[in-house]
Formats: C-alpha cells, sequence, structure tokens
C-alpha cells in the first residue's frame, strides 16, 4: 500500500519534470528525466568507473573516520575529564570547510587520492562522534553500578554495556555518515583530482553541458542515498529498531562565568596553535607548502596580504548570514506549520528525513544553473543545505510538548496557534538551536563550496587561485581565518541560544 | 527436574566502624557503627531519604566513606567486590534488554568469574522455568525482578545487597515474591542486607531491623526478627505485631 503509493508519486514527480524540461526546451537550466537516463547510457563505462573511483574513496574515507570518531568516543566516555577539549578540537576541525582543507591536503599529499579519503573521513567523523557520545551513554547508573559491585572497572563497562548499548545510535550515526562520506571524496575530486564524479561535474559545469551536469547530479546523490538507506536497513534488521536522535554538539554550559569560557576558549586556540606547529615539525613537512603559525603571522603582517584575505572573508560572510538565517526560518516555519496538521506532518516527515541526508553539494551545480553564479545562487545553495537538518530537527522539537498540557489546551478549547504559541514553540526551541548551531559549519561548507565551483567571489575562490598559484602562505591565511570564523559564529549562535532559552525556556539551561 | 548445585556461601559479617558520609553540604550518615551478622538478613529502615541507601552503597564499595571503615570478613568491599564475592538487587532490575532471561542470569557469574552451572536451577527456582529463552522487554515487571534476584544469587554471593528490590512491583506481586524469593538466600546463609521502605517487608524477611532516624543516619532502634518460617507473611499476626514496634520507633515527620 504505502510501497504503491510512493511509486505513483515517484511517477507523478517524473512526468512532471519531464514536463518541465519540455517545457523550457532548448534551457541550460532542466535536463528531462529521458535525457539524463540518454546521458546515463550513453556514458555508462566512462561513469561506472568513475562512480566506483569516487565511492572506493569515499569507503576508505567512511572507515578511517568512522573508526576515529569510534576511538573519540570511547576515550572521553572513559576519561570525562578529556571531554570539553576534545569535543572542542573535534568541533573546530569539522567547522573548518572541506573545500579549504582540500588543497591543503592535496599540496602534502600530492596527487593520489590521500586528499580524497581524508575529506570523506573529516566529513564523517564528527557525527558519528556526537552520536557515539549519546549511546555510550545511554546506560543506566544501575548498569554501571552492577559493573562495579563485581569489581568490574570502566574499561569493562565500556566493552560488555556501553559498546553494546550505543549501537542503534551507531546506526543512526553510520547512516548519516554513508552520504558525507561521498560528499567529501567529491570535495576532494573537486580541489585537483585525476579521475571521479568530481572530476567530471568539474567538467560539465565548466563546459555548460546541462544534460552531464543533471546526470553527475543523479548519480552521486543516488549512490549516496542507496547507501544511506542501506546501513538503515541493515540496521533496523539486525537490532529490531532504530531510535530517533538529534545530533549536535552540546551546549556550553550556563553555570560557568564569562571570564572562565573566555579563559578555556583562550586555552584550546593556543592549544590548536601548537598542535599545528607540532603536526608540521614532527612529519618534518618542506616548509615551502607546509606552513607553521609563525609564517601565517609573518604573512599577514603585511597589510596588502591582511586587505586582500578580509575584503574576500567579508565577501564570504555577506554570502553565508542571508542564506543560514534564511535556511533556519523556512526550516522552523515550515515545521510549525506542519505540527498543525498533524496527517501532512506524518506524510512529511520520513521525505524529509530522507532529504536531510542528501548530499547537497552534489546538487549544487544545478542550484547554480538554475539561480545563477551571483548572490540569489551561493543563498539558496546554504538555505537548501540548512533548511532539512532544521525542518526535521523542529518537527521531533515540536513533538516534545508534554502530552498532559497539550491535553489540558484541548480541555479549555485553547486554540491551536495558541497551543503553538505557548506551549509547542517553547518546546522545539532547544532543537532549533541545536540545528542551528550544527548549520554554522554546513553553511561555511556551502558558501565555500559554491564560491571554488561558480560564484568567483569570497575566500572559496581565492583559495582555489592560490592553491593554483602556489601561494601558500595566503591558502593557510585562508583557511586559519575560516577556522577563527568558524568559531566566533558558533560562539554568537551560543550567545544568542543562551538568551532566548533564558526567556523562554530556563529549565533548558540548568 | 534441576540438578542440585551448591550455592551455599558462608557468607561473612559486615563491621561498620564510626562511619560517616556528606554529600556536600549534607550530611547523609552520622557515626555509625554496627557489626551484622554473618549468614543473615538485615533490613534497614527509615523516612525516605535518611540515607539507607547511602549506607547499603558505602558496604558495597560503591561509594567511600568520608572517614570510619567498613569490613566484609576481614576484607574491605572493594576487594571482596574484586574477587566476586558481592551481588546486588536494584529497585530497577537493570536486566541488559540485548540479552534473554538465561544471558542476563549468566551476567552474574560472568561478571564475578564464577562457574555458570546455577543459571538453569535458578531460573527455575525464581519461577522463571518457560522463560529462559525471553528478551526482559517480553516480561512482566515481576518476572524481571525474579531474573534480577536470579542473576544476583548465581554467583554464590559472600554478600547480597537489596536496595528496594521490591520497591517497583505492585502489592500483589511484591507480596508473592516476598513469599517466594527470600529463602533463595535465607536458606543458603548468605548475609543479605536490605534497604525497605515497608516495614511490613523488612520484618517479614529479616532477622534483624535497623531503624535509622532522619538524616544524617543514626541507628535508632534495633529489632530482632526472631521468627519461624511459617510466621513469615504479610498477614499473620507475629509479622504485625513486630511490624507496630518498628513503627513506634520510627520518627515520621509527614
Amino acid at each position: 500500500m504505502v510501497a504503491s503509493r510512493s511509486v505513483l508519486w515517484l511517477a507523478v514527480a517524473l512526468i512532471a519534470w519531464e514536463a518541465l524540461d519540455r517545457a523550457l526546451h532548448d534551457s541550460v537550466l532542466v535536463a528531462g528525466p529521458i535525457a539524463i537516463l540518454g546521458h546515463l547510457m550513453d556514458n555508462a563505462g566512462l561513469l561506472a568507473r568513475a562512480t566506483a573511483e569516487t565511492a572506493r574513496n569515499a569507503v576508505l574515507g567512511f572507515l578511517w573516520g568512522n573508526l576515529a570518531a569510534a576511538a573519540l568516543a570511547a576515550l572521553v566516555v572513559v576519561v570525562p575529564r578529556l571531554e570539553r577539549v576534545v569535543s572542542a578540537l573535534a568541533l573546530l576541525l569539522f567547522s573548518l570547510p572541506l573545500i579549504a582543507t582540500g588543497p591543503i591536503l592535496r599540496v602534502l599529499f600530492g596527487p593520489g587520492n590521500g586528499p580524497q579519503v581524508t575529506l570523506a573521513a573529516l566529513a564523517v567523523y564528527y557525527t558519528t562522534f556526537l552520536a557515539l557520545l549519546v549511546g555510550l551513554r545511554a546506560v543506566s547508573q544501575s548498569w554501571t553500578d552492577l559493573m562495579a559491585i563485581y569489581g568490574r572497572g570502566r574499561w569493562s563497562t565500556l566493552l560488555r554495556i556501553r559498546a553494546r548499548a550505543s549501537l542503534p545510535y551507531l546506526v543512526i550515526g553510520l547512516q548519516i555518515a554513508a552520504p558525507a562520506a561521498f560528499l567529501g571524496a567529491m570535495i576532494g575530486e573537486f580541489t585537483g583530482a585525476e579521475r571521479g564524479l568530481g572530476v567530471l561535474t568539474l567538467r560539465a559545469m565548466r563546459g555548460l553541458e546541462t544534460e552531464a551536469t543533471w546526470a553527475l547530479a543523479v548519480l552521486s546523490a543516488g549512490t549516496a542515498m542507496a547507501a544511506y538507506g542501506a546501513i538503515g536497513w541493515l540496521g533496523g534488521r539486525a537490532l529490531g529498531y532504530v531510535p530517533v536522535i538529534l545530533l549536535s554538539a552540546s551546549r556550553p554550559r550556563a553555570s560557568r562565568s564569562f571570564a572562565a569560557r573566555l579563559i578555556e576558549a583562550a586555552g584550546i586556540a593556543l592549544l590548536v596553535v601548537a598542535l599545528w606547529q607540532v603536526a608540521m615539525d614532527a612529519f618534518d613537512l618542506n616548509r615551502f607548502f607546509a606552513k607553521r603559525p609563525g609564517d601565517v603571522l609573518t604573512f599577514l603582517a603585511t597589510p596588502a596580504n591582511r586587505q586582500t584575505l578580509l575584503a574576500a572573508l567579508g565577501e564570504t560572510i555577506a554570502f553565508t548570514i542571508p542564506g543560514y538565517v534564511a535556511g533556519l526560518v523556512m526550516g522552523a516555519g515550515l515545521a510549525a506549520l506542519l505540527v498543525l496538521s498533524p496527517p501532512l506532518e506524518r506524510a512529511t516527515m520520513p521525505i524529509a528525513v530522507a532529504l536531510r541526508a542528501v548530499p547537497i553539494i552534489a546538487t549544487a551545480p544545478l542550484l547554480v544553473l538554475a539561480f545563477g553564479r551571483g548572490f540569489t545562487g551561493t543563498m539558496v545553495i546554504v538555505a537548501v543545505m540548512i533548511f532539512f537538518p532544521t525542518l526535521v530537527a523542529c518537527l521531533q522539537g515540536l513533538r516534545q510538548a508534554p502530552g498532559q498540557i497539550v491535553d489540558l489546551f484541548g480541555l479549555y478549547s485553547a486554540s491551536r496557534w495558541h497551543l503553538l504559541r505557548s506551549v509547542r514553540i517553547p518546546a522545539m526551541l532547544p532543537a532549533f538551536f541545536a540545528s542551528a548551531r550544527m548549520a554554522v559549519p554546513a553553511a561555511l561548507l556551502a558558501v565555500t563550496t559554491a564560491e571554488w565551483l561558480a560564484t568567483g567571489r569570497g575566500i572559496g575562490v581565492l583559495m582555489a587561485m592560490t592553491a593554483s598559484t602556489s601561494d601558500y602562505n595566503m591558502l593557510w591565511s585562508c583557511v586559519a581565518a575560516l577556522g577563527l570564523v568558524a568559531a566566533a559564529f558558533f560562539a554568537a549562535v551560543a550567545l544568542v541560544e543562551r538568551a532566548v532559552l533564558a526567556r523562554y525556556a530556563p529549565e533548558q539551561l540548568a | 527436574m534441576a540438578r542440585p548445585v551448591a550455592l551455599d556461601t558462608g557468607g561473612a559479617a559486615i563491621r561498620c566502624e564510626a562511619v560517616t558520609k556528606s554529600f556536600g553540604k549534607v550530611a547523609a550518615v552520622a557515626s555509625i557503627t554496627v557489626t551484622l551478622a554473618a549468614g543473615r538478613t538485615t533490613a534497614l529502615v527509615g523516612p525516605s531519604g535518611c540515607g539507607k541507601s547511602t549506607i547499603l552503597r558505602m558496604i558495597a564499595g560503591l561509594e567511600a566513606p568520608d572517614s570510619g571503615t567498613i569490613l566484609l570478613g576481614s576484607d574491605p568491599p572493594k576487594a571482596v567486590a574484586r574477587r566476586g564475592g558481592l551481588a546486588m538487587a536494584f529497585q530497577d532490575p537493570s536486566l541488559l534488554p540485548w540479552r534473554d532471561v538465561r544471558a542476563n542470569v549468566a551476567l552474574g557469574a560472568e561478571l564475578a568469574r564464577k562457574p555458570a552451572d546455577a543459571v538453569d536451577t535458578l531460573i527455575e527456582l525464581v519461577g522463571l522455568g518457560g522463560f529462559a529463552g525471553h528478551r526482559p522487554a517480553e516480561l512482566s515487571g515481576g518476572m524481571r525482578q525474579r531474573a534480577a534476584i536470579a542473576r544476583s544469587l548465581v554467583s554464590a554471593p559472600e554478600i547480597l545487597l537489596l536496595d528496594e528490590p521490591f520497591g517497583a512491583v505492585d502489592a500483589m506481586t511484591r507480596s508473592r515474591l516476598n513469599a517466594e524469593l527470600p529463602p533463595l538466600w535465607r536458606d543458603r546463609g548468605t548475609t543479605a542486607v536490605l534497604v525497605t521502605h515497608s516495614v511490613e517487608e523488612a520484618v517479614v524477611l529479616s532477622d534483624r531491623v535497623l531503624v535509622l532516624s532522619d538524616r544524617p543516619a543514626r541507628i535508632v532502634a534495633d529489632i530482632a526478627i526472631d521468627l519461624a518460617p511459617d510466621q513469615r507473611g504479610h498477614d499473620t499476626q507475629a509479622v504485625r505485631a513486630l511490624a507496630q514496634d518498628v513503627f513506634s520507633t520510627l520518627e515520621l515527620k509527614d
């Protein structure tokens, strides 16, 4: 029943798509399903090889990234004192747009698939880390007491209890990681590889080949979604159920003073600089391309360099914020509207959950085709990237409204709007801000990728240029600046979150 | 028919010497000195929040006293825990949802590094004979508690700690469990300490009831329960009389 209805909807969508293509005859915007299928069949050999190449890099990165996530999560659970530092470093590294890390990895690795695999790993480790943290802690105190009663310690608890209890959460993490790994591998290919779907995408975009661009976007999104579906299906079969969880960086605790947080932030910044220096020295990397913190500081001491960087950065930020806000507002707004109509909500939720996992970057070339290479195109890419995760998170948050209070409002025949305003939206706020925090890295990734691929503005294109002209001082400066921007952006969101929650949901800050 | 298995444990005496404990500024346990006889069951009762669970957790080695010493036999709790001599049943049966009853019961032996040959016998004895292959989610609250008691006995512990093990089941199930399960450890000479809110349950299950004061906990009464096995039921005259004695010593504020 459900399956046949899905097939029906799919058929309707395909026909509408084809009709749109026919209506916009000769346009460079849209390629219809028939044309896409034709392109896929004509180039089957080439596309199969490229897909295999990208998939291989994605799988390797998936393995490495998830292994790293498991190791980090286990470490934090066994030694809780490390959590704040490990989480902050993990978040910072994750917030660096892959498109910024890519060129650096390219110069460090040289040719080959090193950067693709590393970027795929970087794209997946953080969400898996978060999922595992939730899962490893989804353990009641009586279980840990039970272990202690028999004289067993933290490691034994980790292996016997926590590891098993975290499996459903691991499935969620791996599921989200599958398309992300694919995305990471493709971005690695954007930054200078010889083979793979990313390389073909770049070529198709530059040649304004509409059919090829569409065919590649469909192929890569389809492959990534197939991996997402397969992991969910396998996990569901193996475990019987998969819980619903929100993946988000933990909220900075409120009980700490501003000064204490400032000192901690400074400490983490120093640690990052030290790690950067030590990593470069430990592998004895060539100073010509492996710049140290000191090189960047010296470089930025020259006013002309500083101005170039700041101008590009300013453009990027001006492009990011409207898209970021639009994506959040649309996601939360649609969620609030949907909850007024439960049948519509039930129908939308699974679609939104699936679309959340679509590697939006794979479809970025299409959005650029449709909305142009300017402000609108970039904004749409950023907004779309943020929209689906926010919608899903807010729908989940809206469901958190306590049933008895909802019943109470019903008892007094309060209007739906009244209920929405007084109960549901306050209940949704924590989930909204959780997704607002996770949207920061997503927005930066989207904007820099759009700049690199299409718009020819901002820090994305500055990095593309410096990478091709071997201006490694500027490249490293760009990456450092993006790291700072990500951290500041994140802190600003946390500040707003604290202020709003203090007013509307103070119990969340306790 | 289940084959006979040696479950006799030769329980150890528990000695608390001037034990105190506070959490931050809240004093939970004032100086307590008491010896709980080997092979007997002692119940701790007192007003809620008085610190009885804290005493139990210190005997278990889950909390360290601020001052004073606790010895189980001649060893500190952690040493007994490491050799598998302790077991505990909680209010929440805390079974692992991914293991069936048999594997959950076996966990007790596994963690204590003891042989698991008593698993099936105990499953029979606690009345879960037909349910060894069931997961906790498929059992009622009382059945889960039976499985948890079986898990705590399977390692033949020297000392068994019971923290409100029947607190979360309904009254009728509770009185059945009170009648059926305690002989499993009482008859085997295990030293047991029971924390309960129910004065009647304390009388039915124990050889001695220690009545604790409101926080910080002190022992305000020490009542011996000298009942024949056939007198140990919730509605016997003897139990009611003893429960009345215990009640009269409790400092109930509301």
